[in-house]
């Protein structure tokens, strides 16, 4: 076991264990340990679900577009790849599992589905992703040669499109919150997943020497170009939003830009999500250190998004003067991640980074051949 | 001098009629939700599968200024409806916001009613004020769940936990419902609330007093509150006490409004009152350009 893998192991485990009393935490006390409620019904374990999956996205991406379309440069990256987006999706659905009233009614998602949610379609499209997941992995590992490979990681790359897509469309659709129902979330969704995912490979391929050179490069150019995009996404949401001026729509703008909370945009989601990595892969990008310190900058920021999307759209009332109309608990249109939500999202994100980990001694993926 | 006198003994006469029908008119509009529920909660009324029991006679209530006391016509109306097939009534609300003067007895009545724990009122009323002082208005806007025709929570659902009855109210089944509160974000109105497991003893100390651990009527299931069990996690809503209606009796909130500015009844009845208030001009309904065509009307 290399050092950084060692390091890697006792963040994890210090995450972990850190993590478990927002476990308890939360077995013991409900929701009521919770900052969200009837006004803001859903908070940080959304967004670390929705950040999740988007990760996982991005990282089969690289594994479908190497092995798919027989893009050459990615696929020495294929079987970290594949692991990530395993682990991702593992955390991912652990997350919004513990964020249900009752999750261990999981289970109607797939007996009593309803055809018209996004929501119960999005339950299959986990399911029929995760087992090709593990087809794919148990695949890649015993039988690399196998034909029906190629096909299948093509399979994916479309599930994987489509899935992500409608990831975003669950919030797009939601035409009671000004701030979700756009066309553009779908897309923003799966190239902000990409983005995240793809960065998030990088920056593991780097710190565990799996990244050559020749990969290196072309995630290099392709992380800048969907950086750009997600740019112009961002800029044509926002600009078009402000301009147009519907009330509910600006105001949680507004409190996206300069509410509160405006670091989170500024410093996390513009500042070291998009701006920074911007800079590093183009101007040192070709040194493999700030291509890993591009790629952690995205990953580590990725929730910033993903917040800023959940969050503002449910902080502003639907009727003015609702927030005072009745007052209790879960009764605010403030929300700040209580201490037990904190908590137990760095246990989510520890059990996907250990799962990753594990899988990553127990499944080796090819190391980097030396330049 | 004596007809002066008649004159004026007549004009008394009439003066305390006027007096007298008006004090009544107000007395009956203040006892009246008193007197209704006392008497309307010995109603055993047919349900709407069991058209044509007989139902308890009527409270005796005072004549209305208008005629017919609207409490008196607005049971009879109810359980007119009631006798019809369940898919071809339409239950409606009407608040005349000009009557109201928000005095939250319908948002306590209905927490009574349903047995809601802490931080869940399924019928707040909003303030609305307008101007600056001293040049200012209020107004209170009571706001029940809107029983959309096309209501954009139940589609959302991912295990049909949800769902718009024949008779247009929206309900939930508590054991399907896994808590995911997707619903609550897609409802326009906010009616939709999270239990997420407040006791009002949680803020107290000790454990759940007596009165949280009464069975809530809510669809008929009478449900004792439990931490580890359903409603708590689940999402509820208003439901136009669905479980009193089905008994021939008036929601809570109605009946508890001593402004009387609360009407409900059956809108494919052209004879109901809430069918004659609603199509008022002066009508309206919040967030028509959503098309969710609330239930809920609103006078203005």
């Amino acid at each position: 076991m290399s050092k950084t893998e060692k390091i890697l192991w006792g963040i994890a485990l210090v995450g972990f264990l850190v993590g478990i009393a927002g476990l308890i935490q939360r077995f013991t006390g409900g929701h009521t340990v919770a900052a969200y409620g009837t006004y803001v019904p859903w908070g940080l374990w959304v967004a670390v679900y929705t950040t999740l999956v988007g990760i996982s996205i991005g990282s089969f991406l690289i594994a479908a577009l190497g092995e798919g379309l027989r893009i050459r440069a990615l696929q020495p990256l294929t079987r970290i790849a594949l692991l990530t987006a395993f682990a991702a999706l593992a955390g991912g659905l652990l997350a919004i599992w513990l964020d249900l009233g009752h999750p261990l009614r999981f289970w109607k998602l797939f007996l009593s589905t309803s055809p018209t949610s996004i929501m119960g379609w999005m339950a299959w499209l986990y399911t029929l992703y995760g087992a090709l997941l593990l087809v794919l992995i148990y695949l890649k590992w015993a039988r690399p040669a196998s034909p029906v490979l190629p096909p299948l990681f093509a399979l994916g790359l479309a599930l994987a499109v489509i899935f992500g897509g409608a990831e975003g469309a669950l919030f797009g659709v939601v035409s009671a919150q000004a701030l979700w129902e756009s066309a553009l979330v779908p897309i923003r969704f799966l190239m902000e997943g990409a983005v995240s995912g793809i960065a998030t490979v990088l920056f593991l391929a780097v710190l565990l020497g799996h990244l050559n050179s020749e990969s290196g490069r072309f995630l290099r150019w392709m992380l800048l170009g969907l950086l750009l995009a997600v740019v112009v996404l961002e800029w044509s949401e926002y600009s078009t939003t402000i301009y147009a001026g519907v009330p509910a729509r600006v105001e949680s703008m507004r409190l996206v830009l300069f509410g509160p909370f405006w670091w989170v945009f500024w410093i996390f989601q513009i500042g070291l999500g998009l701006a920074v990595p911007i800079l590093l892969l183009a101007l040192v990008g070709e040194r493999t250190v700030w291509l890993g310190v591009a790629g952690g900058l995205i990953a580590f920021s990725s929730l910033s998004a993903k917040l800023n999307l959940v969050i503002p759209a449910l902080v502003v009332p639907e009727l003015d003067g609702l927030q005072m109309a009745f007052t209790g608990p879960g009764l605010s249109f403030d929300y700040f991640p209580t201490l037990s939500e904190w908590l137990l999202a760095v246990w989510i994100v520890s059990v996907a980074a250990l799962i990753f980990l594990a899988a990553h001694r127990l499944l080796p993926a090819e190391r980097a051949r030396p330049a | 001098m004596a007809q002066e006198t008649q004159t004026r003994i007549r004009a008394m006469a009439t003066r305390r009629a006027f007096l007298a029908r008006f004090a009544s008119g107000i007395f009956a509009s203040l006892i009246a939700p008193a007197v209704a529920s006392d008497v309307l909660d010995q109603v055993e009324a047919a349900s709407p599968e069991r058209p044509g029991i007989d139902l308890a006679p009527l409270p005796e209530l005072p004549e209305g200024l208008n005629g017919q006391h609207p409490i008196e016509r607005m049971i009879k109306d109810l359980r007119r409806a009631l006798q019809k097939p369940v898919d071809q009534r339409r239950w409606a609300m009407v608040i005349d916001l000009r009557k109201c003067v928000g005095c939250y007895a319908c948002t306590v009545a209905c927490i009574a009613e349903n047995k809601l724990p802490p931080g869940m009122a399924y019928r707040p009323v909003i303030t609305e004020t307008r101007g600056t002082y001293p040049n200012i208005s209020r107004r209170f806007i009571p706001r029940p769940c809107m029983q959309c025709e096309n209501p954009p929570c139940v589609p959302v659902c991912p295990v049909r936990a949800t769902w718009k009855r024949p008779d247009g109210i929206i309900v939930i089944n508590y054991d399907q419902c896994i808590g995911c509160r997707y619903c609550i974000t897609a409802c326009p109105y906010a009616a939709r609330s999270f239990d997420s497991g407040y006791f009002y003893s949680d803020f107290e100390g000790g454990s759940p007093q007596p009165y949280e651990l009464l069975p809530s009527p809510e669809y008929g299931e009478g449900r004792v509150r439990r931490r580890d069990a359903s409603p708590v996690g689940n999402v509820r809503k208003c439901h136009f006490c669905l479980h009193r209606i089905e008994r021939g009796e008036l929601p809570a909130c109605v009946l508890s409004c001593m402004g009387r500015a609360t009407y409900f009844g059956d809108l494919n009845d052209p004879q109901s009152l809430v069918s004659e208030l609603a199509s008022r001009p002066n009508a309206i309904r919040l967030k028509e350009e959503m098309g969710t065509e609330p239930k809920v009307f609103y006078l203005v």
